[in-house]
């Protein structure tokens, strides 16, 4: 009887299990929903924004009034144009909600609350463009002189960053990616210690242990609850996706594919080492209601651990704390994808990383494997680690 | 057959297990009897690798025991635990595969033993939804989904009512009479005295005791006269062979000194003026218990 089989058979029961519990599928489902609602909502809510109507009084030429239309024709926006006979009756148009702005006299645009940027943008383009029109005339300059003048120079943007050849929506994955673990270590890493604590008070665990070492039943826990949130993680950004592309809200980042190739390995290394950790200190509680308690020492580390890595690549990446922070496995799987995604490491140190981090895993599934083997069949008190380690208790 | 060699285990100040040395033979029911804390616990769990021993060994036909061949061993501990949450038959099936069984072979004995012990209409309820009595019976196949070669049960009578006993009793006896190696521990010693074939009785962490009953009691240099008399009972305690009596409403039991000779029973019958019958006996695995474990 392989440790993989075993392993791989209880990694599929958690799935199974786990995916099959009311609260689970309940969860997920009003998590896709806050997805898609987050991304089409608000493009929705813009769209009814499309058109808008102006408001004229005073002293106004057509030639404005047809430059407004034009200018929201540039930007696709529908603007009807209403005139008014004085301030008054137009004022009264924008409280009534008939008009979403009044221009009196091309120079004042009166607003019922804080101005539309856009439309703002719309109206005073069209009244500059008129002045200058106006003023063109006046100085006996022709209309095509007038758009040479004026005609735009082309600016290009350009971001340097602190190194070169990254791209901001590296930066962005890098970001967002470091946020993501976070959420799903302590996540994923609190059903592995629920998970462990639950088997040792139902004392199934016992029964469990009789045919297969404690290393293998925890490395399968952690590794079903893990492929269950992997697969929690791709059907919501599936469905961020889809609602995406129906919408059309705004562009998927571009990130490079080796960024992105780095940043899910991390991801899965930084997932592995804290969720050996939880399951290691799940073994020492008894009771589901000594869970938290127990695992107090591996959400401090890895806030500290998250925090650090945040500052030290934040104020500097290329800086030797940031070079030590992205080695150290507790804070690599935070801070190298972010060195990575700034271009700020040198391919071997990735890879050294990743070596650390992979030896650290396996210390901590050695050590994991006897703290949970010494103390998951005592019961009563919560152990001390110690204890646990040495065996030394009935 | 399973061997303890020398198996020590201390925790702390206490041992638990010390230089226990015995075996269980296949084919047979053997009993693993003690007071509480004297180490049954700790020797079973040692055959299963759940505690480290500190030296000694536990051996299986011979070798040191192997992941291997722990795949072929069944146990039920002492606190009875599976997944409250997890349907029965699921559950049974998973416990199954475990041991390396296919999905196949490990579904046909566990659908079997469902329906033996009346629980295929329960297959796909929780087990939480059972009651304890039918919890009890997952339990025990929990612990035969493999077809073990080697079953070992702790406390597996406690909390059963009379008819669930006869059950067990009578599932322990077939599986042994199958070939398997069967050791068990209670404090029912009548039960055990009735159902196994050998003892085994551990104390403070030492084997006192260990072998076939019948020899074991036969062996053992007290004798037990057992009497039914009729009126007032007699003094017996005056004859200097006799070292304890036990009288009431009719039947005696009195218990002899060590190697004592059998024509002092008669001597006994001789002063008994109602008697009604008598019988010179070995001791019972109760006394065998009490004298072993006391002294």
């Amino acid at each position: 009887m392989s440790g993989l089989r075993q392993g791989w058979l209880v990694a599929r029961r958690e799935m199974r299990e786990r995916s099959r519990s009311r609260g689970f599928r309940a969860g997920m489902a009003v998590m896709l929903l806050v997805v898609m609602a987050a991304i089409v909502v608000p493009s929705l809510l813009d769209a009814g924004k499309a058109s808008s109507d102006v408001g004229l009084t005073g002293a106004i030429t057509d030639d404005l009034s047809r430059a407004i239309v034009d200018h929201g024709d540039a930007v696709a926006m529908e603007v009807r144009v209403h005139r008014y006979d004085d301030v008054a009756a137009g004022e009264e148009a924008v409280r009534d909600e008939d008009v979403d702005v009044l221009v009196v006299d091309a120079r004042r645009l009166e607003w019922r609350g804080e101005p539309d940027e856009q439309l703002g943008a719309v109206v005073t383009g069209a009244i500059q463009l008129v002045a200058v029109q106006e003023r063109a005339a006046t100085a006996g300059i022709s209309t095509d002189d007038l758009a040479a003048l004026v005609a735009p120079v082309p600016v290009e943007n350009v971001e340097l960053g602190r190194a070169a050849g990254r791209s901001s929506d590296d930066d962005l994955a890098a970001l967002a990616m470091s946020v993501l673990l976070l959420m799903a270590i302590t996540t994923y890493g609190n059903l592995v210690l629920t998970g462990v604590v639950e088997e040792k008070a139902s004392r199934v665990v016992e029964v469990l242990l009789a045919r297969m070492p404690a290393r293998d039943l925890l490395v399968g826990k952690v590794a079903g609850i893990g492929l269950l949130g992997f697969a929690q993680f791709v059907l919501t950004a599936l469905a961020a996706l889809i609602a995406t592309m129906v919408v059309d809200s705004f562009d998927v980042p571009a990130v490079r594919a080796g960024v992105l190739a780095w940043i899910v390995g991390w991801f899965v290394l930084g997932y592995a080492l804290y969720a050996m950790a939880y399951g290691a200190l799940g073994s020492l509680a008894s009771r589901t209601e000594d869970a938290q308690s127990v695992a107090g020492p591996v959400i401090y580390v890895l806030l500290a651990c998250y925090w650090a890595s945040l500052v030290a690549i934040d104020h500097d990446p290329a800086s030797g704390w940031s070079q030590l922070v992205s080695l150290f496995p507790a804070t690599a799987p935070f801070a190298m994808p972010a060195r990575l995604a700034l271009g700020a490491a040198a391919w071997w140190e990735p890879v050294l990383a990743a070596g650390f981090t992979l030896a650290a895993i396996a210390g901590l599934v050695g050590f994991a494997g006897r703290v949970y083997t010494g103390a998951i069949l005592r019961t009563g008190p919560t152990l001390k680690l110690r204890d646990a380690w040495r065996g030394t208790v009935q | 057959m399973l061997e303890l060699e020398t198996a020590s285990k201390r925790f702390g100040a206490l041992a638990a297990l010390a230089a226990c040395t015995f075996a269980v033979q296949p084919g047979r029911l053997t009993g693993f009897l003690g007071p509480n804390g004297a180490g049954k616990t700790t020797a079973m769990r040692a055959v299963f690798g759940l505690v480290e021993l500190d030296a000694g060994s536990v051996r299986w036909r011979g070798a040191p025991i192997t992941a291997a061949h722990r795949a072929g061993f069944g146990y039920m501990p002492e606190e009875r635990g599976l997944y409250p949450r997890m349907q029965v038959r699921e559950q049974l099936v998973y416990l199954g595969r475990l041991c390396g069984r296919s999905s196949a072979a490990a579904t046909g004995t566990v659908d079997t033993w469902l329906e033996r012990l009346d629980l295929a209409d329960r297959a796909r309820d929780r087990l939480d939804a059972l009651s304890h009595g039918n919890q009890q019976r997952v339990q025990l196949i929990a612990a035969l989904v493999n077809d073990p070669d080697l079953l070992v049960l702790d406390e597996p009578f406690a909390g059963l009512d009379p008819i669930a006993m006869g059950r067990m009793a009578e599932i322990l006896t077939e599986v042994a009479a199958a070939g398997a190696t069967v050791l068990f521990s209670s404090h029912q010693l009548d039960l055990v005295e009735d159902l196994c074939d050998d003892v085994v009785i551990i104390d403070h962490g030492r084997i006192v005791l260990a072998g076939d009953l019948d020899e074991l009691r036969a062996a053992f240099p007290q004798r037990f006269v057992d009497i039914r008399y009729r009126g007032a009972a007699p003094d017996w305690s005056a004859l200097s062979t006799v070292v304890a009596v036990e009288a009431k409403d009719g039947e005696a039991r009195l218990q002899l000194g060590p190697d004592t000779d059998p024509a002092t029973v008669v001597a006994i019958a001789r002063c008994t003026p109602g008697l009604v019958s008598f019988a010179f006996r070995p001791p019972t695995l109760s006394e065998l218990f009490r004298q072993t474990v006391a002294a």
